[in-house]
Parts: structure tokens; C-alpha cells; sequence
């Protein structure tokens, strides 16, 4: 197995007085398709943005490439450029004046004081890069705001190419495109994992690509109900574990006709 | 209000009866007098720090909150003067604080801001009336509070103003990514290191200073207007973002020199003058295409 790039201990966090995320653990090795499984308020976003450090946790550990992660959520920088996180509603304000290769150049940019024009050519070039990896350097000039679902994703995965990282965290990222975009938004994923090499932790409720392209798969409701690989974390019996039996039974009523494997 | 007429040997209320080389040759020598330059150089000063803080004030949907901080200036000087200090250098230090606790109370409570910020604003302008009415004898006078007196800029204030605009510049410039993730969007920002809350202090202490440095020469009433107001016209004529910060900072200074340069042609009150001018500005670029103007 890949060295793990990270490392979830125990991990708790609460919202409000009750806990979101209950003693999870489990590790992300270097590489590799990590998916987050589970019903609506199970936790899943709270996971993501307590190993980011968005939000602060009650209890465990989080390590990303052998640094632990604080309580106040500091990593050193170098540790942050090696992560790219997608939310998941990137909604931004219409009216916050921002091109297309601006937003790509955020995701060049090192963290901390520096002066406004330094790396200018080499940022140029590799926003460049970044933006024709995944065919959008036509868009480079236009409003961010004026782009639509499937070009948005486009451009926040340039964003995320722009710089080599280790670790791509994303938050339901294709949400809010319809199957076509969905699909089109994946295989340019899967693709570029396949270039960059990345490890990814992503959110998905859609569970036939999870078998598909996913190594490994972390079933959840507030607390870890399974993980491991595709055809174990999605049998009927762990899914029935996490989503009920009346969701696996209509499942398996749907998927009949179409000869699946449960 | 800083009317320019007294400073004039002969005063001229309307330009039609002179010549309108008569009227320039007039301003020229006006602005030869030394409160005039003082006056001038704050203006611009003014408004190109209004206009620099202001185009993130606005995207981070501060603007209320910058109106709130000069209202509570009333209340600062109110203390000072009730103190026995000079409400100048009151002023400074208790923006800041003031400042520093309305951002805390917003971070914790769970009502709407612009609620919560109506509540300080209206209460700490009662608070400040009553107790200036504490002071019958204040020599400023509460005319001077509510529209300030550009005429009457120091050297000390414009040393503090060229400071604290050399001081918003650096921050900005040095920040600058970090601050436009933040206002993008501030998950992201922190997933990438950005040091969040403390990058959201520095800023609102540095809206604080800028507020209550310049309300001396602007007044209560007019000072959210100039970190507004050119924001929004800069807004409208930009489609990059740092594009929209110089174009805002530009403007804040070019209002205030077309607006004391009228202030003078037509004898009128000058912080109010500025305040026209960028409205006019702004109505101007309500009328230019967004897309044709300053494209890359």
C-alpha cells in the first residue's frame, strides 16, 4: 500500500451540542480514490471541513503528509499548497468582479505577505497550463460569474491543477450539473488523477460511479459504519446499514432489470 | 462645513459675473493658501484610502458597518470631550475598540447584521447626543461633527493620513491574494492557509483608523460615502479584480480633487462638494457599457 497522505484519528466534532462526526478514523494512502458515502446529515460535509481545519473538532487526530494538523487547524504552508479543496456550492456573489484567470492564479499563489506582481510570468504560464488541461483556456478573460455550472467545474479543477498537489478533497463537486455534465465532469477527474497522480477524498451520492472509479469507500452516519473496497462498502448489507432497508430494497427493485450484481 | 469664501480677499458667489479667466485665476491663487493645499491633500488622501478599503468593504457587504463606525464617532468624541481629552486622539483608539467589539457581537450572536448593527448605530448616536448635551460650551459645534472641515485639516492630520494610507496600501498589496480568496469564498481561503480571522481583524482595524481619521475633515453623516461610493462606480467599470481596487482608490482621490476644485469655483461646502462629485461619477458609469469599458 501507498504511503497514507491522511491520516484520520478519532476524529469528533460537534455542531451545536450534539456530535456530527463520532470517533471516525481511517486513512487516505497516496494515489488513491477515497469515497465518502452516506444520507443527508450524516456528517459527511463536517467531516471534510474538520480534516481542513474549517472547522474546529472536539476530539482525534488529523494528519495530512506526516504533519499533524492543529486544534486552531494551522498546517505548514508547504503542507496547504499540496491541498486543493472544491466545496460544495462554489456560489459566487455575481457581482465580485473576478476573471476566469484570476481565479485560476488564487490556486498558484503561496499563502503569506508577498508582493503583488512577484512570479507574474511563471504564474501566467502555469494558469495557462492549467486552464488548457482541462480546455477552458478560451474563458481566460470572461467574468467567472458569467460561466455556466459545467464551466465553473472546468475552471475550479484548473484551479486546482495549477500548482502539483498530493491531495484533492472535494465536497459533492459536480452538484448542480445534469447527467451529461455530471459524467463529462468525472471522466475529466478520473483523467487528470491519472496525469497528476493524485489522492482524492471526495463526497458522492452517486454510488455507480463509486464502484466504478473509487479504490476505496467510507460508509457513513455520523459515526464510520464501514469502509474498505467498492464491492464490500457497497453490498446491501453495509448500504442497508447506513441508508435503511426500504433504500436498498428500491434500489435493488431499480437495478433488476439492468442484472447488477445485488 | 468649510465654506471657502472667508479665506477670499473678494468674494465671488457666481461665476457669470466674472470672466472665467477671472473665476480660474481666482481658484489658482486660492489654492496657494496653505489650508487650501492641507485642505486638498486630505481629500485626496481621504479618498484614495476610502476608495482602496472601500472596494473589499463592499464586497464583503460591510458598507452598513462602515456607516455604523462614523455614527459612533459622535459617541467617541462625546467621551472625550466629557473626559477632558482632545476628542481627536480619542477618536483613533476608540474607533478601533469600538470596532473590534461590533465585529465580536455580529461573530456571536445569531441575529440578522443589518439588525444588530441598526440597534449600535442608532443607540450609540442617542448615547453621543446626550452626552454632548453634558458639554453646552463645545466649540466644534455638532455642524462640524455631522459634515467635518476639510478647511480645517492639520499637518499633524495629513501625516497621520499619508501613515495610515502608506499602511492600507502595504496591507492590501501584500495580502492581496489572500485577501480576494477570503472574499470569494472563505472555506476555500482557510483550506489554502489563509489565516482568516486574523486577516478579518487587520481589516476591520484598518477601516476603523481610516473612519475616524477622516472624520475631522468629513464629518459623521459623509464618511461611509467615501469608502462607498467609488467602490460601487469602480465596480461597474471593472471586470478584474485588481483592476476594481486601483480604479476605486483612483476615484476616491479624483472626486475629492474635482470636488474641492468646484467647492472653490462655486463657493460651496467642500466635504459635501466631494461627495457630489463621486455621485456624479458614479451616475456616469451607470450610463457605460460594463462589458466595452476597461475589458483585458
Amino acid at each position: 500500500m501507498n504511503d497514507p497522505v491522511l491520516v484520520v484519528q478519532g476524529l469528533t466534532v460537534y455542531r451545536g451540542a450534539h456530535p456530527a462526526v463520532q470517533e471516525v478514523s481511517f486513512t487516505v494512502p497516496a494515489g488513491t480514490d477515497t469515497a465518502i458515502i452516506g444520507p443527508n446529515g450524516a456528517g459527511k460535509s463536517t467531516l471534510i471541513q474538520a480534516v481542513l481545519g474549517i472547522l474546529p473538532r472536539q476530539a482525534g487526530q488529523v494528519s495530512v503528509l506526516g504533519h499533524p494538523l492543529s486544534a486552531k487547524g494551522y498546517l505548514p504552508a508547504a503542507v496547504r499548497q499540496q491541498i486543493a479543496y472544491l466545496p460544495q456550492n462554489f456560489l459566487l456573489d455575481r457581482r465580485i468582479p473576478i476573471t476566469v484567470s484570476e481565479l485560476v492564479g488564487l490556486g498558484w499563489d503561496r499563502v503569506g505577505p508577498q508582493l503583488p506582481w512577484v512570479g507574474g510570468r511563471v504564474r501566467h504560464q502555469a494558469v495557462r497550463a492549467a486552464l488548457t488541461q482541462v480546455e477552458a483556456w478560451r474563458l481566460r478573460d470572461q467574468l467567472v460569474s458569467s460561466l455556466s455550472g459545467g464551466e465553473t467545474k472546468r475552471v475550479l479543477l484548473a484551479y486546482c491543477l495549477v500548482r502539483p498537489r498530493l491531495l484533492l478533497i472535494l465536497d459533492e463537486a459536480p452538484a448542480g450539473l445534469d447527467a451529461l455534465g455530471e459524467s463529462e465532469f468525472y471522466q475529466l477527474l478520473h483523467q487528470l488523477k491519472r496525469e497528476q497522480g493524485w489522492a482524492i477524498l471526495q463526497i458522492s451520492h452517486d454510488l455507480e460511479m463509486v464502484r466504478q472509479s473509487c479504490d476505496r469507500v467510507l460508509c457513513m452516519n455520523r459515526t464510520l459504519l464501514c469502509q474498505g473496497a467498492p464491492d464490500h462498502a457497497l453490498s446491501p448489507e453495509q448500504l442497508s446499514l447506513a441508508y435503511g432497508s426500504d433504500f436498498v430494497r428500491y434500489r435493488h427493485t431499480c437495478q433488476l432489470p439492468h442484472h447488477h450484481d445485488y | 462645513m468649510g465654506r471657502i469664501s472667508f479665506a477670499i480677499a473678494t468674494p465671488v458667489n457666481f461665476p457669470t459675473i466674472m470672466t472665467i479667466e477671472a473665476e480660474f485665476t481666482r481658484v489658482i491663487q486660492l489654492f496657494q493658501l496653505p489650508f487650501m493645499q492641507r485642505a486638498l491633500m486630505g481629500g485626496v488622501l481621504t479618498g484614495a484610502m476610502g476608495g482602496l478599503l472601500g472596494s473589499f468593504t463592499i464586497l464583503r457587504q460591510l458598507s452598513f458597518f462602515s456607516d455604523v463606525l462614523g455614527h459612533s464617532a459622535l459617541l467617541g468624541i462625546s467621551i472625550g470631550l466629557l473626559l477632558g481629552f482632545n476628542p481627536s486622539w480619542v477618536l483613533l483608539p476608540f474607533s478601533v475598540i469600538f470596532a473590534l467589539v461590533v465585529t465580536y457581537f455580529l461573530e456571536r450572536t445569531h441575529l440578522w447584521t443589518d439588525a444588530l448593527l441598526n440597534i449600535i448605530y442608532s443607540s450609540s448616536l442617542a448615547v453621543g447626543i446626550i452626552l454632548l448635551s453634558f458639554r453646552d460650551k463645545y466649540q466644534g459645534g455638532i455642524t462640524h461633527l455631522l459634515f467635518g472641515d476639510i478647511l480645517a485639516v492639520q499637518t499633524t492630520d495629513l501625516i497621520f493620513s499619508v501613515v495610515l494610507l502608506g499602511v492600507c496600501a502595504g496591507f492590501i498589496g501584500l495580502t492581496l491574494r489572500s485577501q480576494i480568496l477570503l472574499t470569494l469564498h472563505e472555506p476555500m481561503a482557510i483550506a489554502r492557509g489563509v489565516s482568516v480571522s486574523a486577516q478579518r481583524t487587520a481589516f476591520i482595524v484598518l477601516l476603523a483608523l481610516v473612519v475616524g481619521i477622516s472624520i475631522k475633515a468629513i464629518g459623521v453623516l459623509l464618511i461611509s460615502a467615501f469608502v462607498v461610493i467609488p467602490a460601487c462606480a469602480a465596480r461597474l467599470l471593472s471586470r478584474k479584480f485588481t483592476n476594481y481596487i486601483l480604479i476605486s482608490a483612483g476615484l476616491g482621490a479624483v472626486s475629492a480633487v474635482i470636488g474641492m476644485l468646484l467647492s472653490a469655483l462655486f463657493d460651496l461646502p467642500s466635504g459635501p462638494s466631494i461627495v457630489a462629485v463621486q455621485l456624479g461619477i458614479f451616475l456616469l458609469t451607470l450610463l457605460i457599457p460594463t462589458a466595452r469599458v476597461l475589458a483585458p
